[in-house]
């Protein structure tokens, strides 16, 4: 009760400081005198020796300073281009920049600017900047260079069939990725820089005219409310801008694969590319995007549809199979063939545990292996691996602590779970395992079909940005669901998924559908 | 009060298992103790009075669109007698949720859990249907269309792996004393047919209105086909005199699949679907029930109505039918007794009322 309007008095007082920035901020154009400049300059990075001023003389008359951090800039283009050329003596006069600029720099990506704190934003995000006497603005040239990852193979989504490249942390390479796919002007991109002191670069990209613009309003509007202080990978901004934040089922499709991400712009979504982090953020999705590999449209599309009905049977199974065996074990015996049950009751004998117990344990214990998997230093797999199949595998049911079926149960649960393609998809799942084994054990089926009805309903209930959960399913869209219960050819697949509101109904021409009197003749 | 729409197929979708949901435990036992070798034939006369029910409702909503019954029924005959009117309209629903209730819930324990008390049973399920109400209509809705296919395709399923056991000739004689005993087993029917009249309260969120009709026709037909399906299938699997000694015939019949010694004892998967189409059957009258307290105390929210009256129904669930054998009684006679007057006679004087008004007014 006390606290409460302290509260609002500090908050107000943070608000007004920070206005305060910005005003001062708005005051601090470059002003003629450049020791005033490199004085403010420097003032800002004291403590920071990695950023350089090195003055110099322009064709031996003019002052000027060139300002770069050490290790994120290209000397050797830098020397070349830039300092060798200003320094050579001519008879140029130099006090303006532009002329400068045209006649003067070999150097295709460079900026005027006027302000010190975008000289301070360039200069800490890498860029060089020159600042001149006698001159209100400075230069920035384009000359990042860092050492970052090479392309590689995405290491989360493989595919037997499809391009291999993965996005990178660098964000202006991921870009690029999206760019060489989609060539056309209508790529758009909206910038914007999200942290307080890491100052991240986020990209909002979208296709005009296919992404719904009330959609990308709202995604900006979500994505400008978000004040911290660093952004560290793409999940912080995921967990700011979804719609349920306390559903466990993802509502933001995160993909490593930029032909992922073009076929999401292409069907009218928008991507957000987050610099640092190789995952890109992809909505509005529905639950059937996190069923969908990229790969299912590459392949033949029988076979596509094929597998992902297997997908959504062994989903089912992920999610079901250990509380069916709990809750026929323990309440429905009758269920199984007489020649199974005793099989399975021989070997149940000598268990001391109930159905219930001995379903938690083992699917707690494979949760910690592939945890441990995943987080195990490389040299040491090889033991885990040992661990976990020989000494859970077989020496718990030779011990008689566990059941044979059990294992028999758990391994395949666990194999269920990761035909999921998705892993954000997958962990949902795996994690609402363990509530519906609880309700087998307290209710046998019935409960199974309570807890699944209750699914159903959070299901029904979520949105991801506006778009229904479970659409095209329900609300049904008939024509839609060519892509969700099949995998239709792709020369029926004419339109695109209706997300919200206007949209750009046709992707393609309709009839192109090929055969020997097609095309020739 | 209400900002969500439901379509019109998510309308027909949510009306199946309200007819079918707990129908199809009950009814072809009572219809075969009244219509022997005859009890196909009652459900298509029972189903005339859901297309009567079906059309006065989509009238009523013609003359007064945008309202629910509790609205138009003080429109119609003024304001006392309209409240009065509405006041038993609702507890007519929550003596039918109650019933609808206890049927699921009886056949839960005397099937499957014996020994579960019949409170949890209850209440379960009744709070699964109110998460559904709370989320709202469009929640109730999708639900709906996600789980009745499934429902209706293992009902399906489970008619066809009867096929076996089937022996047709137990039709004959057809109508051997007259159309009257049909009629009669048509009786009990006809209620749960009546129950279509739940739309009134549906309809002002439908959003292509106009196709209401329709797709409440479509889910008419399936409901009489599902009754029809199984109906036939017990009549050609034990008789017209057998069904009428089972409690719940079909789960009789269903012990009966046996394929190739390994798919049998299918009697769980019954359960498991009824548990599906009954959640549904509860969350549509549910949200009738609520949102028509809602409106008739001019409240601003549902919400907050929704517990309490989910709560509310399973104590009279409990109370109001204190045995099995009076459940039997409840749904077999008083029931029907009480939906011809509540859901049919009620609905068509007030369209006449309706009509004329509208006809004076104009006129």
């Amino acid at each position: 009760m006390v606290k409460r309007p302290r509260k609002l008095i500090s908050s107000k007082q943070t608000t007004k400081s920070i206005k305060e920035g910005e005003i001062k901020r708005d005051k601090d154009v470059l002003s003629v005198d450049l020791d005033k400049n490199i004085e403010h300059i420097q003032a800002l990075y004291t403590n920071a020796s990695d950023v350089i001023s090195r003055s110099f003389y322009i064709a031996g008359k003019q002052k000027a300073v060139l300002f770069y951090i050490d290790g994120l800039v290209d000397i050797q283009e830098l020397n070349d281009n830039v300092l060798g050329p200003l320094m050579e003596e001519d008879s140029f006069d130099y006090s303006d920049v532009k002329e400068l600029l045209e006649k003067k720099i070999t150097v295709s990506g460079i900026k005027e600017i006027t302000n010190i704190s975008d000289c301070v934003k360039k200069i800490s995000s890498g860029n060089p900047v020159i600042l001149l006497e006698g001159s209100r603005s400075g230069l920035v040239l384009n000359h990042v260079k860092f050492e970052k990852r090479s392309i590689e193979e995405p290491a989360a989504e493989n595919v037997v069939r499809g391009p291999r490249e993965g996005f990178v942390e660098a964000i202006g390479i991921n870009w690029t990725m999206l760019r060489r796919r989609i060539k056309s002007p209508k790529l758009k991109r909206k910038e914007m820089d999200i942290g307080k002191y890491s100052e991240t670069e986020v990209i909002l990209a979208y296709l005009e005219g296919v992404a719904d613009e009330n959609l990308i309003k709202e995604a900006e509007n979500r994505l400008k409310r978000i004040d911290i202080d660093g952004v560290l990978d793409s999940g912080i901004i995921e967990e700011l801008i979804e719609d349920y934040p306390y559903s466990p089922f993802p509502q933001i499709l995160t993909t490593e694969r930029p032909d992922v991400a073009t076929s999401h712009l292409l069907e009218g979504r928008f991507v957000i590319l987050v610099d640092g982090s190789p995952f890109v953020l992809i909505a509005p999705v529905t639950v059937y995007s996190f069923l969908q590999a990229s790969e299912d449209y590459y392949n033949r599309f029988i076979i596509s549809t094929l597998i992902r009905w297997l997908r959504y049977i062994f989903l089912l199974i992920s999610l079901l199979l250990p509380s069916i065996y709990v809750a026929v074990i323990t309440f429905h015996a009758e269920m199984v063939p007489t020649p199974l049950l005793i099989g399975m009751a021989a070997s149940r004998e000598a268990i001391p545990f109930p159905a219930l117990i001995e379903a938690l344990l083992m699917e707690i214990t494979f949760e910690a292996l592939r945890e441990a998997g995943l987080r195990l230093p490389k040299q040491v797999g090889s033991a885990v691996s040992i661990v976990g199949a020989l000494v859970i595998g077989e020496a718990a049911v030779m011990a008689g602590i566990v059941s044979a079926p059990m294992v028999i149960v758990v391994a395949l649960t666990g194999i269920a779970s990761f035909t999921i393609p998705r892993y954000s998809g997958a962990v949902a799942i795996r994690m609402l395992r363990f509530p519906m084994i609880l309700l087998a054990g307290t209710l046998g089926l019935l409960g199974i079909m309570l807890g699944l009805i209750t699914i159903i309903i959070h299901l029904a209930t979520i949105r991801s940005f506006g778009v229904p959960y479970l659409s095209p399913m329900a609300p049904l869209q008939g024509s839609e669901t060519k892509d969700i219960l099949v995998r239709a050819p792709w020369w029926k697949l004419n339109t695109r998924p209706r997300l919200t509101g206007k949209y750009n109904k046709y992707r393609q021409a309709p009839g192109q559908k090929p055969g020997p009197k097609h095309g020739g003749e | 009060m209400e900002t969500g729409k439901i379509s019109a197929s998510q309308l027909g979708c949510m009306m199946y298992p309200v007819v079918i949901a707990t129908g199809i435990v009950i009814i072809p036992s009572i219809t075969a103790k009244y219509a022997g070798q005859d009890m196909w034939l009652s459900p298509i006369l029972a189903s005339l009075m859901g297309i009567l029910v079906i059309v006065v409702a989509i009238k009523l909503h013609k003359l007064y669109p945008g309202q629910t019954i509790m609205e138009y029924s003080v429109s119609i005959i003024g304001k006392v007698p309209g409240k009065l009117l509405g006041f038993i309209y609702l507890y007519f629903y929550l003596l039918m949720n109650a019933g609808g209730t206890r049927i699921y819930a009886d056949f839960v324990t005397g099937a499957f859990f014996s020994e579960t008390p019949l409170f949890v049973i209850l209440a379960t399920i009744m709070l699964v249907s109110s998460f559904a109400v709370r989320g709202g209509i469009e929640v109730v809705g999708r639900s709906a269309e996600m789980v009745v296919p499934v429902y209706a395709l293992v009902l399906t399923i489970l008619c066809l792996l009867l096929i076996p056991d089937l022996n047709p000739k137990n039709i004959l004689p057809i109508m051997p004393d007259g159309l009257m005993p049909s009629i009669k087993g048509a009786y009990t029917p006809q209620s749960w047919f009546a129950e279509f009249f739940v739309i009134a309260f549906l309809l002002p969120y439908v959003k292509d209105v106009q196709k209401a009709g329709k797709w409440g026709m479509i889910s008419w037909i399936f409901v009489v086909m599902g009754f029809m399906a199984t109906n036939l299938s017990l009549l050609f699997l034990f008789g017209g005199e057998l069904t009428d000694r089972f409690n719940y015939p079909l789960l009789d019949a269903v012990r009966y699949i046996s394929i190739a010694e390994f798919l049998q004892h299918l009697e769980s998967l019954v359960m498991a679907i009824w548990v599906a189409g009954t959640f549904i059957k509860l969350a549509v009258v549910h949200y009738a029930l609520v949102i028509g307290t809602a409106q008739w105390l001019n409240l601003s929210n549902y919400k907050p109505l929704v517990f309490p009256l989910g709560f509310l129904t399973v104590l009279v669930s409990i109370w109001g039918i204190s045995s099995e054998m009076e459940a039997a009684n409840y749904s077999g006679t008083i029931f029907p007794s009480f939906s011809i007057v509540m859901q049919t006679c009620i609905p068509l004087i007030l369209l006449g009322i309706g009509i004329l008004r509208k006809r004076n007014n104009s006129g």
